[in-house]
């Protein structure tokens, strides 16, 4: 500790404590403008200089820790009068053109120079210009580079934390600008990073531009939609129509940063697609109706399967609020007396149970930050980067200011393998082959002290030809990654949901982390979903064989997948789907479009009018995310709040209210008026959220907590693991894999005008070595052709990815992935012919 | 008549050659050094009192001193061969004449810091020098003197040349660290300092080429004999590159602490033309100027300190009285205005206001108060940049200014210049 005087004020602080936190500390306010707390120091604009007694040169505060006994002042009329001219000075060559600046009223700028500056400057000659016009130098960003002061903020988080580093300085001096290098559009995350941490109107958002002045704007703290990083968001609307979105520097675990879908993917809300009114079939259309009439028709629907004594099956998007989910499961499970339930289509109903026991997600969340506070962290089953592109930001940020071994597992090249140690690449499906390749070695070294390993006889099967068989990674890869998380005491292992889309023998990884426990090491879960809700619809129980509260059950529920099997065969009177479109999901579209065909009774509900809403018998307008109050689980157990920023759209109503509409018609108890009431509820049923006040809920939100001492069973093998490797197929010799685009999630960001803009036609990726062997660049044409279904597509190079492995993204309606997929055969095989040379 | 000790071979046929190092006694000094302690050596240099040649003057031996004894750390030697500081051209003669002079006083500061890999950062401009000292490096590396296993040990080390590519703030220690490693050079926030954080993140000493060049006839002569020369606190033998309007231009080695009055007018012949003097620049472009009644001066670190300028590279620029001081702190100005890394706002914006308003004073177009506008800005500037840079630009402006007050009054009110005549100026 080191007791320091500010201005007089005596202040005992932690050692190292930079001055500029001490002085805010002891409430005296040092304005800044190049400093970024969560960016590398750069000290360059000289307006945080403060002086120390005894020193001749006045110090930077935002570089210089103090040290015991120091005496600081910042209002010293040196230190004021230096802080004046040097304001003064970054004014001489600044345009001044506020009345015109995006920037105006939250510019920092201008308010230091409010605050500290001086009021007239005697400047008058020719200012510095680089440029007479505005120019775009990116699908989102808009540049005047007049208006730079040069704190390099944007360079910085480019490099540092976004890990694309696209911008840069040319030339120096006064004509230091602050660019691409190539001052042409740039091809990057298109995060808009860079603009949220300009201070001034130099990099603006071009989607924002000229649309309103900060103080017209009405706005709420909320939670992104897009994947389960669960960043903080603020939402700004001006006259109801969302205009903006940003976030907060010191809120949520995204402190300000976000990505593409997360800034720019609002504008599905004001879409004109949006579905308004309820709809009934009548023959073959679906005409407009009173909600009243709408909920007696699924009433209808419902008792008539129930009397039938046929099936019914829910299928709740995990995108839907904690409110929902647990009122969804509640209908299905305490009024219509079924457990066929699943949130989304997409996963193996069966690996998901098995997944949430291994991660124990019971246990209670986990911090990110927690979960990096590990000398090892083994990443796998996730496209990474493009799935959670923040959690990305964060993982790049954080290693970057320590010692932290990163195995970056994944058939395809992720922008986080350069802050990797190893980067590990194998066939799609193998991840958990990968864990018991680095099993096996660890349990050979350690035979004595894990002789009572549960399921180690799975072990002995396992040579190191047959991982690297299965696989197809080197086995050096494989030793390399032990010998990482052995020589670790603290191991993180970060598991993607692809994971849950083939069964992919993830059981060794409950056998490696038991072995790393009795070897003493500290093991940390953590895991990694693509939708925003996905843990959130586990804790609260929408999964045949998982009650709210992760209470597992062997029951004779159905899952997404065996909803779909018996519905094809003409077995299910009623589906009811809430935001979830599995035409578009479910890894078979023509199974599923089969299905759904054989489906008595229909009901769809979403806010646009989706594959599954058009075959619909009723048709019901959900909200988005931005009309209604609720609660997001991320990935990590962090309970946040979706806060209400106006009224549903038309006569939408919030998904909750819908379902508690159905619930009431058949069951009157069934009766809920307010997203809270329903927390309250959950609160009750479920230990994990019983400490959790829906009010209080701030920008950190709030873990979910387990029970202290948790016994998690062991030695449990319901499942054989299959070791059997996939057989080639010589006339279809690339493998099919799926997922998000870093661009886009699901369907909805197609509705997005600016992630519309910035990639609207399908790609097809694939290795550089694949691409030169078939002859193609990126740009050019493809036909991919599958055994059921062929799709042309613009290819796309992944230098790093793996061989033979071809990627298609999950989020085109005009190349529906799913269509490709046959029901039971896992990743499908295809063939990439060059457009024009097909044969 | 003092012996010249660092230039004393430049004038042997092809004295840049390893055998006509060798036949004046080259090498010796390390194979010396070699059988020593790296301890002893440090200590040695310490107490010749030899201080920084680059301009800074910080003492050479303490300077070593800081980097981490740790054998399992790699450490660096930069050799900073920048010489960018307009009128200076001392460090030329070192690297184009004798060479091996500098490799043999960084082979033993290597061997006495613990270095096995060192760098000279040359200017790029400097194409004929790169090429001697890489021609230099190879003879050397052949008999055996540099690269593995030098002479009677175990040490081995490797010289590289880096050539600049043409930017006065890479002569900034580390500017110059970051230029070599291959980013944007821009100098680094100190603490922490290259002797514990420098170049690849390694504990670094960065030293200019004359210091190292002192090194071996330190090592020869001993540290008494080094010390003996000029004052006590600025010991040593000095190269002044003396340019402008004298009659003998050229470089001259003499103890520090000569005079600058026996400099200007016994070695550099006195002022062309039979002239007198108006203005000299003690020691680089950065310096601020002295005028005829501060002659007397003593060169060395303290007394030019003590006057409000400084020693720096050494490099006397003389003026005679019919030199106009407004174009002339212009032109100076000027370099400072192009070479501003552009970093720290008071260097990149300040510099930038004053060369606006100094072109215009120069040109007849200055308004009335641009005077006390530059002085205003200079105080903005001074003591509140990034790196001294932006230092040396003000304090030399400062000088001129108040020293010559009234040329720059008179550039604004008569719209011309006092020393010539001439009106506005066509740019």
């Amino acid at each position: 500790m080191a007791t320091v005087k500010i201005n007089g004020k005596e202040i005992t602080i932690d050692d190292g404590t930079l001055i500029l936190d001490a002085a805010k500390t002891a409430g005296f306010d040092i304005p800044t403008m190049c400093f970024h707390a969560r960016l590398s120091k750069l000290a360059s604009c000289r307006v945080c200089l403060v002086e120390i007694v005894g020193q001749k040169k006045l110090q930077p505060s935002c570089v210089t820790p103090v040290m015991h006994g120091m005496e600081v002042l910042t209002e010293s009329p040196v230190v004021k009068s230096a802080r004046s001219s040097m304001i003064e000075l970054l004014l001489a060559n600044h345009p001044l053109d506020c009345p015109v600046c995006d920037k105006g009223g939250e510019c920092e700028l201008q308010d230091i120079t409010f605050k500290f500056g001086p009021r007239q400057s005697p400047f008058g000659d020719k200012k510095r210009r680089f440029n007479e016009e505005d120019y775009i130098l990116s699908p989102v960003i808009v540049q005047n580079a007049n208006r730079c002061i040069q704190c390099k903020r944007c360079v910085r988080i480019c490099a540092e934390t976004v890990g694309v580093g696209v911008l840069g300085s040319i030339e120096r001096g006064a004509k230091t600008g602050e660019t691409s290098f190539v001052r042409e559009y740039l091809d990057c995350d298109h995060c808009g990073n860079c603009i949220e941490v300009c201070p001034v109107g130099s990099l603006m958002s071009r989607s924002y531009r000229y649309k309103s002045r900060p103080w017209d704007l009405k706005g709420v703290d909320t939670v992104c939609v897009y994947c389960g990083t669960g960043c903080q968001l603020t939402v700004q609307a001006r006259k109801d129509e969302v205009v903006r979105v940003i976030s907060k520097p010191e809120e949520g675990i995204n402190n300000e940063t976000l990505c593409a879908r997360g800034r720019y993917g609002y504008s599905f809300i004001n879409s004109i697609d949006r579905l308004l009114v309820p709809m009934v079939r009548m023959g073959n259309t679906l005409e407009p109706t009173t909600w009243e009439d709408a909920v007696r028709a699924v009433r209808n629907g419902l008792s008539e399967a129930i009397n039938k004594g046929k099936k019914i099956g829910g299928i709740a998007s995990s995108r839907l609020s904690n409110e929902e989910l647990y009122l969804f499961q509640k209908l299905m499970r305490g009024v219509l007396k079924t457990n066929n339930i699943d949130s989304g289509s997409r996963w193996d109903t069966a690996a998901v149970k098995t997944y949430a026991e291994i991660m124990e997600l019971s246990k209670g969340g986990l911090s990110i930050y927690d979960a990096l506070n590990t000398d090892t962290l083994l990443i796998l089953g996730f496209g990474i980067s493009d799935e959670n592109p923040v959690t990305d930001y964060i993982i790049r940020r954080i290693s970057g200011n320590k010692k932290m071994n990163i195995i970056m597992a994944s058939p395809r090249g992720m922008k986080l393998d350069n802050s990797a140690v190893l980067s590990i690449r194998h066939n799609p499906g193998t991840e958990g082959v990968i864990i018991g390749g680095i099993l096996k070695l660890i349990y050979d070294k350690n035979i004595n002290s894990l002789k009572n390993l549960g399921g180690k006889d799975y072990l002995k099967d396992l040579s190191k030809e047959k991982v690297s068989d299965i696989t197809k990674t080197a086995w050096q890869d494989i030793e390399a990654a032990s010998g990482y998380i052995m020589a670790s005491n603290t191991i993180t292992v970060a598991v993607g949901s692809d994971v849950l889309r083939v069964p992919s023998r993830i059981e060794f990884l409950r056998m490696l982390i038991e072995a790393l426990r009795i070897l003493g090491k500290d093991v940390k879960l953590f895991p990694l979903f693509d939708r925003s809700n996905q843990r959130g619809a586990l804790e609260m129980g929408v999964h045949p064989d998982i009650l709210p509260g992760y209470n597992f059950i062997d029951g004779d529920g159905l899952g997404a997948d065996g909803i779909i099997d018996a519905a094809s065969r003409g077995e299910v009177g009623a589906l009811y789907l809430a935001g979830e479109d599995i035409l578009s999901d479910f890894p078979d579209g023509v199974f599923a479009r089969e299905a759904l065909r054989q489906t008595k009774f229909l009901v769809v509900q979403d806010i646009f009018m989706t594959e599954s809403a058009k075959m619909a018998n009723v048709v019901l307008p959900g909200v988005t995310f931005v009309e209604k109050d609720g609660t997001f689980t991320n990935q990590e157990g962090r309970v946040q709040r979706l806060r209400r920023l106006f009224e549903p759209h038309g006569d939408a109503k919030a998904d909750w209210e819908i379902m508690s509409a159905i619930g009431e018609s058949i069951d009157p108890s069934f009766n809920y008026r307010s997203a809270s009431e329903i927390f309250d509820e959950i609160k009750k049923s479920l230990p994990l959220y019983s400490g959790i006040i829906f009010e209080n809920l701030d920008g950190n939100g709030a873990l979910v907590k387990g029970p202290v001492s948790s016994s998690q069973s062991s030695g449990k093998w319901a499942v054989s693991i299959n070791l059997k490797r996939e057989s080639a197929d010589p006339e279809y010799p690339f493998t099919l894999i799926t997922g998000n685009h870093l661009y886009h999630s699901g369907r909805l960001s197609l509705k997005a005008d600016t992630l519309y803009e910035i990639l609207h036609e399908a790609i097809v990726e694939m290795c550089g070595e694949d691409a030169r062997k078939l002859g193609v660049s990126k740009g050019d044409k493809v036909k991919v052709k599958g055994k059921r279904h062929e799709a042309a597509l613009t290819v796309r190079v992944n230098e790093g990815s793996m061989k033979g492995v071809v990627f298609i993204p999950e989020n085109f309606t005009d190349v529906p992935v799913n269509m490709f997929f046959t029901k039971g055969e896992g990743y499908p095989k295809v063939k990439v012919i060059p457009l024009g040379r097909e044969s | 008549m003092f012996e010249p000790v660092l230039l004393k071979n430049i004038n042997t046929p092809d004295s840049f050659k390893i055998d006509s190092y060798l036949k004046n006694g080259g090498y010796r000094s390390l194979k010396k050094a070699l059988e020593m302690s790296p301890d002893s050596i440090i200590q040695m240099v310490k107490d010749s009192g030899l201080r920084g040649r680059g301009g800074a003057g910080f003492p050479t031996g303490l300077k070593w001193s800081f980097i981490p004894k740790d054998p399992t750390i790699p450490k660096y030697l930069c050799c900073n061969a920048d010489e960018g500081e307009p009128g200076t051209f001392k460090d030329r003669a070192i690297i184009e004449k004798d060479p091996h002079q500098l490799l043999e006083g960084m082979a033993i500061a290597c061997y006495a810091i613990g270095a096995a890999n060192a760098y000279i950062y040359i200017r790029g401009e400097f194409a004929l020098g790169g090429d001697r000292l890489e021609d230099a490096i190879r003879e050397a590396v052949s008999k055996g003197y540099l690269g593995k296993n030098m002479p009677g040990s175990n040490f081995s080390l490797n010289i590289y040349v880096h050539r600049g590519a043409g930017a006065y703030i890479c002569g900034e220690e580390t500017a110059l660290l970051e230029s070599i490693e291959g980013r944007r050079a821009l100098p680094r926030i100190k603490p922490p300092f290259p002797a514990q954080v420098g170049l690849f993140g390694k504990p670094t000493v960065i030293n200019n080429v004359e210091t190292l060049a002192c090194v071996p006839h330190i090592i020869e002569r001993g540290a008494a004999w080094f010390a003996s020369i000029g004052p006590a606190k600025s010991p040593g033998p000095k190269l002044f590159g003396v340019s402008g309007h004298v009659n003998k231009p050229g470089l001259y080695e003499l103890p520090m602490g000569t005079p600058l009055r026996e400099i200007v007018y016994n070695h550099a012949g006195g002022i062309k033309n039979g002239r007198s003097l108006k203005a000299v620049i003690p020691g680089g472009v950065s310096a601020p100027m002295l005028t005829e009644k501060d002659l007397d001066i003593t060169m060395d670190f303290e007394s030019l300190a003590a006057k409000g300028s400084m020693l720096g590279s050494g490099a006397v620029i003389v003026m005679d009285d019919n030199t106009c001081i407004v174009k002339s702190a212009l032109i100076i100005h000027e370099f400072f205005h192009h070479e501003s890394c552009g970093k720290c706002t008071p260097c990149r914006e300040g510099l930038d206001w004053i060369v606006k308003v100094m072109r215009r004073v120069e040109g007849g177009e200055g308004k009335e108060g641009d005077v006390d506008l530059l002085l205003k800005l200079c105080g903005d500037v001074f003591g509140r940049t990034f790196c001294p840079l932006g230092d040396g630009a003000v304090m030399a402006l400062r000088a001129a200014i108040n020293n010559f007050r009234s040329e720059f009054e008179y550039h604004v009110s008569n719209k011309r210049c006092m020393v010539n005549g001439r009106g506005k100026v066509n740019r």
